[in-house]
């Protein structure tokens, strides 16, 4: 059963921290059956107002999380590969990515945040849950080892 | 999936670009200005606003010229900065982060003024007082900030209904107005003089159109949506404006004008009363209408106040991040939030100096005229950016929207001019100022003019530009400034290096590193009189928040696989009979590492590997390739290989195309034939259209003429090689059909510059990317930029 979940999997990475938890919580359970690890980045647009943030620099902020995951990935034996992905609504922009790359599932850690966070910010994992038709894994958040 | 992904990401069109625009610019203009005008020059004013929107039309000319050649964040900065260098860089960034900030003050505090002064009558424990109206402005201020710093997700449908709802807002005002018959009195009491001046108070208003710069990179099909928004976004403002202030002066008297604080709400209110009779079937009485009417316009003021300030904190941010972008300013103020996805630093700092200038009560006048002077500031260097780019022509810079050539010198010229008298007369009235009295030392010390405080404000925010470049700035921020070519617009002669030729050659993967090096070397070898010499460099990289010491102890075997990576390199150098250093470097970017070797050891060549296929929208070719093949200053050659046991070697094909860079690829086809010997012939494979170019040569004609020119150019006439010359509709198709005959393809780049889009065009992209064999793609040296004094001396040398 996981060899199949873990084979092709969507990863989607929200921010460096989000980058730095679900690669540590993954990097096992894709290396165990040799699989392709497909992290995404969903730059969030208005759809026809103003964005927060120009897209040049969301498009570099991006690169550091890809950066973070790439360093992370070093020694397994997982295919990555990074995406940026463009849309208004995040959860569908990441289900109908999964779509098209053909992923066996989607993986993330939950990030926590207060209930009044989760308003302001809209909480995109309750929607990917619900919307995805695709499986869905929720890793758990693995506390940071320190070595030496 | 990534060309879907590309149209998201510009997922503007018309009617957004033209609505985000509109909504900044039907701000507090339309709703405060009118007082204020009306004081100064009286119905006469609306011909200040007709002239504030001609001098904004020859601005938005220019920036649309800019904005389509580069579509990059930051906008009017971006593009001074790139054309004229940080100097002027400095002083446009801080003008338009001191522009936005002023104006979100001036926004905010018209805000206050409807709020309180437009609702304290029906809700009555909202009184009416300065004090009241600073508190309103602050505490909307400071929401503003809060909700863009939390990142509240606004959407474009949102945008449209409130921009679409102001705008028939005003469009029944000046409907029911004009048939109201409103009679203008004195139409110019204050003078021409006075006109003039109320331009610059006045043109706030039209300082929105920027916005749609800024948003280019986000715009779809920006040649033809980005030129038209921003005409439109200009006309539909300037014509509603001078409307407003006719039936605005034909309504209510001067005094009236003056004196109110919701001007438009007061018009519409008095105008309204004689519409009640004329309502068909109920009976309104004239208050009552006149009420409605009057809270219609209290709300729509409301609403386009808050749109514009919120545009405005939104506009900072991204001067803030282009500047960091530059190093003119720290990287640290644009920091994207770990949660919210905002420039979060960058938009408290705005929000703090907005609140700070509505607390210290500049007065809304003077607000709305530093906001002024610092953006005629910036369109005068915009239109003087636009002259520099035409005649450097950096290679990197094709806008697809040009100014007409009818209009062409003229139309910066002529706004350059404009924003400059504006501002002058903003700075100088011609009265005595005297400096010091009679009293003190017996005589009179006075100027023949006096400097207004507006003026005195904008020039200091200037000095502190200037400032800011000589004390921070240009230590960090490398001068790029264009002057010096659009000066001595003719092409650098080319340097000679110390007289060593050195190939920089960064090796990643034990597989194809002998090839590499081999390829490397058949160009060294051309140049052996030279003393040729390989340097193998290879790059440890170490994420930002390890320090690169405690990194490479933890990893021994990156380390370990470094050294045997180099060491491999040195066999294989001696085998091949070449000099070879090797350079082993642990660093944080692989590409800004490679390029300081390149620049440490005076290289003449840098030769790359690649995988072979172009990546997502970020990068062109790789993170590693687009910067040392963009920026570096020497010989670039990348090397796609193909299956075949030995590349470089067998037949060779290159491209014989008119771009700038096809005789360095053919020379680089010459020097890997000559290094293989006996088995490996060349050929120059032209493609030429049926039907292109005069009758009077046949397209094999054409073909020959251009492959002689080319061999010529390339210096290989001596060498035996073949022609191919193919006729075909399809010149893509063409080159990837006949490239399959062959076992290495060499194509020169079709652009030169360091440049955004791509990084050696589309063809050879797409060669490179589409064919199964060795593909070398390459291009000569890149020319740097010539300062001010070098182009001088070269002009007068002439």
């Amino acid at each position: 059963m996981s060899d199949t979940l873990f084979s092709r999997v969507i990863v989607p990475v929200a921010s460096i921290d989000d980058a730095r938890a679900t690669t540590r919580a993954l990097a096992s359970h894709v290396d165990s059956v040799a699989g392709t690890v497909v992290a995404v980045h969903v730059v969030e647009k208005a759809g026809g107002a103003p964005d927060k943030a120009s897209v040049e620099q969301r498009e570099r902020d991006t690169e550091e999380m890809f950066d973070i995951v790439r360093a992370q990935l070093e020694g397994y034996d997982v295919n990555l590969e990074t995406e940026i992905l463009y849309g208004t609504d995040v959860a569908e922009t990441i289900v109908e990515a999964a779509h098209e790359m053909d992923a066996s599932s989607i993986v993330f850690t939950p990030r926590g945040g207060s209930r009044w966070i989760r308003l302001l910010a809209g909480d995109v994992a309750l929607s990917l849950i619900s919307e995805s038709d695709l499986p869905v894994v929720v890793l758990p958040d693995e506390p940071e080892v320190e070595d030496g | 999936m990534s060309a879907g992904d590309q149209e998201l990401a510009r997922d503007l069109g018309f009617l957004e670009a033209y609505t985000i625009g509109l909504g900044t610019m039907i701000g507090a203009g339309i709703f405060v200005l009118p007082s204020i005008a009306a004081k100064q020059a009286g119905p006469a004013s609306m011909v200040s606003f007709f002239f504030g929107g001609m001098v904004s039309l020859l601005a938005a000319l220019s920036l649309s010229e800019l904005a389509t050649g580069m579509p990059k964040a930051g906008g009017s900065y971006y593009y001074v900065n790139r054309a004229l260098g940080p100097f002027f860089g400095s002083i446009v960034g801080w003008g338009m982060w001191a522009g936005l900030t002023f104006a979100s003050a001036f926004y905010m505090i018209g805000f206050g003024q409807y709020f309180l002064s437009g609702l304290g009558p029906y809700i009555p424990f909202l009184a009416e007082s300065e004090f009241g109206i600073t508190v309103a402005a602050l505490v909307m201020a400071a929401m503003l900030t809060g909700v863009n710093y939390y990142g509240v997700k606004e959407t474009g449908s949102l945008q449209n209904v409130i921009v679409l709802s102001l705008v028939g807002l005003i469009l029944a005002f000046l409907t029911l107005g004009a048939l109201s018959g409103p009679t203008i009195g004195e139409f110019n009491p204050s003078g021409w003089p006075a006109v003039a001046a109320t331009i610059g108070t006045v043109y706030v208003s039209f300082i929105g159109f920027e916005v749609i710069a800024t948003s280019a990179e986000e715009i779809k099909n920006p040649s033809r949506n980005l030129p038209l928004a921003m005409i439109a976004a200009v006309v539909t403002p300037t014509l509603m404006y001078v409307g407003v202030m006719w039936v605005s002066t034909g309504t209510l008297s001067i005094g009236a004008l003056d004196a109110s604080n919701i001007p438009v709400a007061d018009v519409a209110a008095e105008f309204l009363r004689g519409f009640a009779s004329a309502i068909p079937f109920v009976s309104v009485s004239p208050g009552a209408l006149s009420t409605a009417g009057s809270i219609a316009m209290i709300v729509g003021a409301v609403l386009a106040t808050i749109s514009s300030a919120n545009a405005s904190i939104l506009s900072a941010a991204r001067v803030n991040f282009a500047m960091g972008r530059d190093k003119i300013l720290v990287e640290w103020l644009n920091e994207v939030h770990d949660r919210f996805r905002t420039p979060y630093r960058s938009i408290t700092a705005t929000g703090i100096i907005t609140l700070v200038l509505i607390a210290v009560g500049a007065g809304i006048g003077t607000l709305a005229e530093v906001a002024s002077f610092m953006y005629l500031v910036t369109y005068a260097l915009v239109h003087v950016a636009v002259v520099v780019l035409r005649r450097a022509e950096p290679a990197d810079y094709e806008p697809t929207f040009q100014i007409p050539s009818v209009l062409y010198p003229f139309v910066p010229i002529l706004g350059a001019l404009a924003c400059l008298a504006v501002l002058f007369q903003m700075i100088v009235t011609f009265e005595p100022m005297v400096l010091l009295g009679e009293g003190v030392v017996g005589v009179e010390i006075a100027l023949p003019f006096t400097i207004s405080i507006v003026g005195i404000i904008g020039i200091g925010i200037i000095a502190a530009g200037i400032a800011w470049y000589y004390t921070y700035a240009r230590d960090r921020a490398p001068s790029q400034s264009l002057v010096g070519d659009a000066i001595a617009p003719e092409p650098a002669a080319a340097t000679g290096s110390d007289g060593r030729y050195r190939v920089v050659v960064p090796v990643a993967n034990p597989e194809t590193e002998r090839d590499l090096l081999r390829m490397a070397a058949a160009s060294a070898h051309a140049h052996e009189d030279d003393n040729a010499e390989l340097i193998a460099v290879n790059v440890i990289e170490v994420p930002q928040q390890t320090s690169l010491s405690q990194d490479v102890a933890f990893e021994e075997e990156r380390v370990e696989r470094q050294q045997e990576l180099l060491s491999a390199a040195r066999d294989i150098a001696a085998e091949l009979d070449i000099g070879l250093r090797t350079r082993a470097i642990v660093g944080r970017d692989t590409g800004s590492v490679i390029l300081d070797v390149i620049e440490e050891e005076d290289a003449d060549h840098v030769f790359l590997g690649w995988k072979g296929s172009r990546s997502t929208r970020e990068h062109v070719l790789g993170s590693t390739i687009d910067p040392v093949v963009g920026r570096a200053s020497c010989d670039a050659t990348l090397v796609k290989l193909g299956p075949e046991e030995t590349p470089g070697e067998g037949d060779v094909m290159v491209l014989a195309g008119e771009g700038p860079h096809a005789p360095v690829a053919a020379r680089r086809a010459a020097e890997f034939v000559t290094t293989a010997g006996e088995d490996a012939t060349l050929t120059l494979l032209n493609v030429q259209q049926p039907e292109d170019g005069d009758e009077d040569q046949s397209p094999e004609d054409r073909g020959e003429a251009l492959i002689d020119d080319l061999a010529e150019r390339a210096g290989i006439e001596y060498m035996q090689y073949d022609r191919q010359i193919v006729v075909a509709e399809d010149i893509e198709a063409a080159i990837l059909e006949a490239a399959d005959n062959y076992d290495t393809i060499c194509v020169g780049a079709t652009r030169s510059g360091p440049v955004t889009q791509a990084v050696f065009g589309s063809v050879p992209e797409t060669v490179g990317e589409e064919v199964d064999r060795t593909v070398v793609m390459a291009r000569g040296p890149e020319e740097s930029t010539m300062s001010i004094r070098e182009a001088i001396a070269r002009r007068l040398s002439v």
